[in-house]
């Protein structure tokens, strides 16, 4: 085991931030995702482990500061000179002199910045000469908190698919916090769902899947035909504009996917779709239900 | 899993943090510039008031010597001080530490920078006062203690500008407090045009208190190599070191990260 959290507590002032009663681990290898809406608790969770906020309760670790590498939401440097010498003197090394350093370079396309300051970088650029030095940490642990947020989203779809390309195959543990579910989807395997600073569930995200929504789930745009046509369909909770159909055995998903096909509606059919997951867990742990 | 350990002092955090000093536009103005640009003023009135060469000269040297501790004052004090805050306010220590970099890394590295960039300051300043000035060549003990007693209030003012900006964690605060505090331990040390012996007495038992105070009246008898009485001196420094101790240690103890 990694990390394991117990009867957590965050106080900010006479605010509870987060509360954490059931035990959390993170084996070695876990790939988590930490979903939640604004204030769930996120980061204060991210910087709990880091002991960057005083908290009440165990967090136990093997791992040592330097072990754990983190992506902040926000990350901020000294505009006194070109990015390049503040990579060198963050990893304590020369770009020339470090092959590895200079293969993530490359992979991130990141080399023609090397000469700019901090602030002349775009977006995107800013987050890219982060997540080189967090990779170049080698972290047993490492946390991305939001790292696309801001993006636009060929930029955002660009930079996940090269961490997902990056880790693909590695041991290396990752807790990734974000509000967009395609990139838990790519990059998480177990999820944590919190909600106002209390955890809603927390485990593998097929078995999550198959709690809260069943086997699969068939999506549809809501309107009033496709309301009626699904009536008689085990209903999910889904976010205003869709409507969302458990289907709990292949012989239900046929017949459900073959009346709509009849009707000529389009649907979509998952069994990972994390927006459905969130909303039903949310639900069912009596949340505030925020999709319709 | 990279586990080599950093060392503290490095040829590129050094860089680094030079980098950080030189980019700060307070140090050039009020470290190099106001102290040559002061000196030669004084020293020009001075000579104007003076008609006796030997006293001119040891007049201007009393006077060089004195605006000399003008430079640890606006480099390390203000200009530290102001670039630090400037930093927490934005995250970038905090950040810097999730790397790694260690509050201690940073301020033994930014203390030799910070010497680095003053030796520099300190040779322009004497190029312009043995160019521009009349001065007296010392006696080489007399010098040494010139040198030891500036870099010992460089380091005090260090870690109180280190203390002042992570308490307040503001650029404008720490921009004001600091400037304000330049002003008065300029105007306490006789630097303003008030001498000591012209001060109420309440205000001269402030100023007594302060090293620049010494460094600005008395250092020309330690530049001759005079026989002067250092303890009133070092009873300022220890007082004004225990200060900057105290509250440099509290502010790393409070920055200090809690992992069980």
């Amino acid at each position: 085991m990694l990390l394991s959290i117990q009867n957590l507590t965050v106080r900010y002032g006479a605010d509870t931030a987060l509360g954490i009663s059931s035990p959390i681990e993170i084996q070695e290898g876990d790939r988590v995702g930490v979903i939640g809406s604004n204030g769930a608790g996120k980061t204060t969770l991210i910087k709990s482990i880091l002991g960057l906020v005083p908290y009440e309760g165990v967090i136990r670790t093997k791992l040592r500061p330097k072990q754990m590498a983190v992506h902040m939401q926000f990350n901020e440097y000294t505009d006194a000179m070109p990015v390049k010498y503040i990579m060198e003197a963050v990893l304590g090394t020369k770009i020339s002199r470090n092959e590895k350093l200079r293969e993530l370079i490359d992979f991130f396309e990141f080399g023609d910045c090397l000469r700019k300051k901090y602030t002349k970088l775009s977006g995107g650029q800013k987050q890219r000469f982060t997540i080189i030095m967090v990779m170049m940490q080698e972290a047993a642990l490492t946390f991305y908190d939001e790292v696309t947020s801001g993006l636009d989203f060929e930029t955002r779809q660009k930079l996940v698919e090269k961490l997902v390309e990056w880790y693909r195959g590695k041991r290396e543990s990752l807790v990734v916090v974000s509000h967009y579910y395609e990139e838990l989807d790519q990059l998480a395997d177990k999820l944590l769902i919190l909600d106002k600073g209390q955890v809603v569930d927390y485990g593998r995200k097929d078995e999550l899947f198959r709690k809260y929504c069943g086997r699969a789930v068939i999506v549809v745009n809501h309107c009033e035909k496709n309301e009626k046509l699904l009536s008689k369909c085990k209903r999910l909770c889904a976010p205003a504009h869709l409507i969302a159909v458990s289907c709990e055995s292949e012989e239900m998903e046929k017949e459900v996917t073959e009346l709509l096909q009849k009707n000529d509606v389009n649907y979509k059919r998952s069994n990972n779709d994390i927006e459905i997951l969130y909303t039903n867990a949310k639900t069912v742990k009596g949340g505030c239900f925020d999709a319709e | 899993m990279q586990n080599n350990r950093r060392k503290t002092v490095s040829l590129q955090m050094l860089l680094f943090e030079f980098r950080k000093t030189i980019g700060n536009p307070y140090v050039h103005i009020f470290g190099v510039g106001m102290p040559v640009l002061m000196m030669i003023i004084v020293t020009r009135a001075v000579m104007s008031q003076v008609a006796d060469a030997a006293i001119r000269m040891e007049a201007n040297t009393s006077v060089f010597l004195g605006i000399g501790a003008l430079i640890p004052m606006a480099t390390i004090f203000m200009g530290y001080g102001v670039s630090n805050a400037q930093e927490i306010e934005k995250g970038i220590p905090q950040r810097m530490e999730l790397f790694g970099i260690t509050p201690g890394m940073t301020i033994c590295n930014r203390i030799l920078s910070e010497t680095i960039f003053m030796t520099m300051a300190f040779a322009v300043y004497f190029v312009a006062g043995y160019a521009v000035v009349g001065m007296k060549a010392p006696k080489a003990l007399g010098a040494l203690l010139y040198v030891v007693c500036i870099l010992a209030l460089s380091v005090i003012l260090f870690c109180l500008s280190y203390a002042i900006s992570s308490l307040l964690r503001k650029f404008s605060l720490t921009y004001c407090v600091t400037m304000l505090l330049y002003f008065v331990m300029m105007i306490l040390g006789g630097m303003m045009g008030i001498s000591f012996d012209n001060m109420p007495e309440p205000v001269q038992a402030v100023a007594k208190l302060l090293p620049v105070t010494y460094i600005n009246r008395d250092f020309y008898t330690v530049w001759k190599g005079e026989n002067y009485n250092f303890m009133p001196m070092l009873q300022a420094y220890l007082l004004m070191a225990a200060l900057a101790g105290i509250l440099m240690f509290f502010t790393l103890k409070h920055r200090e990260r809690k992992l069980h």
